[in-house]
């Protein structure tokens, strides 16, 4: 009867190590992930300046257009964990497309090979981005399934696991939708 | 024909792997007891002396199938290139595909293959490797010409989606164990063609039941070669399938591939099962159905679009 008593015992704190090591796994998986869509970012931020360098010597009149993305790569190297950069990632992301919209207005711009070229490599990033951002919400779900579901939603409460946010385009699209202002 | 849920069919498989890969050296070891067994004299110690030179010659036989195995497990990266002609793609030559390759890696989290390309005019594409290190994606020039983008996507998945399941690296152990039985047949057929009978009957006796059960030992290993790779091309579609949520673009794919899907080159049927087609499975079919079934390493293509389509 004790030993019957002692192996339920073993056999529940086995369970317990598992379900708490397959967590730490699936948090740590998610923040890979992250790191995948971080050097995406960066390379980014980086081809910005020379996309508004470019872009500065035909577009006189909306600097309203160029401040923004400034801005928006400014808040975004400053930064700090995955939320915010999520949420940084998100107004760039409008910017640009602000600038997108505006372009239109500019033949001899979109016709320039510089520009050009920068846009390519600029969408080829964003291409990888939305990869890295699929790869990171499908490791989010995993986590987030583990955290809610029993019984690994016992150990999830004990040990401070919570739900994390998915990368949603949703809202930087929404803002995307309304950003076009255009000062003729 | 439905599709079961993707993961139980990846438990499945999973099982269904590993006892054919159980099954390979004890159906070596059987045949090594059996020879021993019908070369034993009639008498009444017959299996205690058949066990006896059994046990004996298990470390032999098991130190030779390793060192065979070690061998092409090294050395099987460049014997397939120069089997297919292929050559490494570099990313200057050709962004596209570097691009396609890259971008789904990232969507599951894997680190990139290496990309070859095999100069042939015809479709065709495969996997290859055992470790991270020797992963490739090998795509004919022609696939990479005659496929639009997203169609060449989801060939590129299907191809990933066989390393990340690590079937390339089962298929590649299957290889080579097939490969053993096929070279002690055909060293045997030699010895006999050319010793000549000469050294008394026991010898000759030998050799004939080593031959049979060679041959048997081929027949049973190619069968199980042949279980495990058609399996396998469901679940690289289904595969394909979730990784670029196009379905459709895979069946489209599929179709183009199969006009002409003949790799020149490649007249070695081990090499020819790795491709996404195999053209050579249809030159089998037509002599007797059921025989030609047992033989193909993939699916009749118009069932695998039509799983597709109802994906």
């Amino acid at each position: 009867m004790f030993y019957a008593l002692l192996i339920i015992i073993a056999v529940l704190a086995l369970l317990a190590v598992s379900l708490y090591n397959r967590l730490v796994r699936l948090r740590n998986n998610r923040e890979n992930a992250f790191a995948d869509i971080d050097v995406q970012l960066k390379q980014r931020l980086d081809l910005i300046p020379q996309l508004v360098e470019a872009v500065k010597a035909y577009m006189k009149h909306e600097s309203t257009v160029l401040t923004d993305i400034t801005k928006a790569r400014a808040s975004a190297i400053e930064a700090k964990g995955i939320d915010e950069k999520i949420a940084a990632d998100g107004k760039l992301s409008s910017a640009l497309q602000g600038l997108r919209v505006a372009v239109e207005a500019y033949p001899d711009l979109k016709a320039s090979t510089n520009f050009i070229q920068l846009q390519e490599e600029i969408s080829d990033i964003e291409n990888k981005l939305a990869a890295a951002r699929r790869f990171f919400n499908s490791a989010t779900k995993e986590l987030n399934n583990a955290v809610e579901t029993f019984p690994s939603n016992l150990l999830a409460g004990m040990f401070g696991f919570k739900r994390e946010t998915m990368y949603d385009l949703a809202e930087s699209r929404a803002q995307a939708e309304e950003t076009p202002k255009l000062n003729f | 024909m439905k599709y079961i849920g993707l993961s139980r069919q990846i438990w499945n498989n999973n099982i269904k792997s590993v006892v054919l890969l159980i099954l390979f050296p004890i159906v070596i070891l059987g045949l090594v007891w059996l020879f021993v067994f019908l070369m034993q004299p009639l008498n009444d110690y017959r299996i205690e002396r058949a066990n006896q030179l059994f046990i004996m010659s298990v470390p032999w036989v098991v130190a030779g199938v390793g060192l065979w195995f070690v061998i092409a497990w090294f050395s099987h990266t460049g014997m397939i290139e120069r089997a297919t002609g292929s050559a490494p793609l570099s990313r200057k030559e050709n962004k596209r595909i570097y691009n396609l390759v890259e971008n789904l890696c990232i969507s599951v989290g894997m680190p990139m293959p290496k990309v070859n390309v095999i100069n042939d005019d015809s479709l065709n594409a495969f996997a290859s490797g055992i470790s991270t290190n020797t992963f490739t994606v090998s795509l004919s020039r022609g696939i990479i010409e005659k496929l639009n983008d997203e169609e060449l996507e989801s060939v590129i998945a299907h191809e990933l989606t066989h390393i990340r399941n690590r079937d390339v690296r089962l298929l590649i152990v299957s290889i080579i164990f097939v490969g053993i039985f096929a070279f002690l047949t055909e060293a045997l057929v030699r010895t006999v063609r050319f010793s000549g009978g000469g050294s008394g009957r026991k010898d000759g006796r030998a050799v004939a039941v080593a031959l049979m059960l060679a041959a048997v030992g081929y027949f049973l290993s190619s069968i199980f070669r042949f279980a495990i790779s058609r399996q396998r091309e469901y679940m690289a579609d289904a595969g394909s399938a979730t990784m670029t949520k196009n379905p459709l673009a895979l069946a489209s794919a599929l179709e183009k591939i199969s006009v002409d899907s003949q790799i020149e080159a490649v007249r070695r049927n081990d090499i020819a099962q790795m491709f996404i087609d195999n053209p050579q499975d249809k030159k089998v079919r037509p002599v007797s159905f059921s025989i030609g079934a047992l033989f193909m390493t993939h699916p009749p293509i118009e069932k695998r679009i039509a799983l597709l389509r109802q994906f």
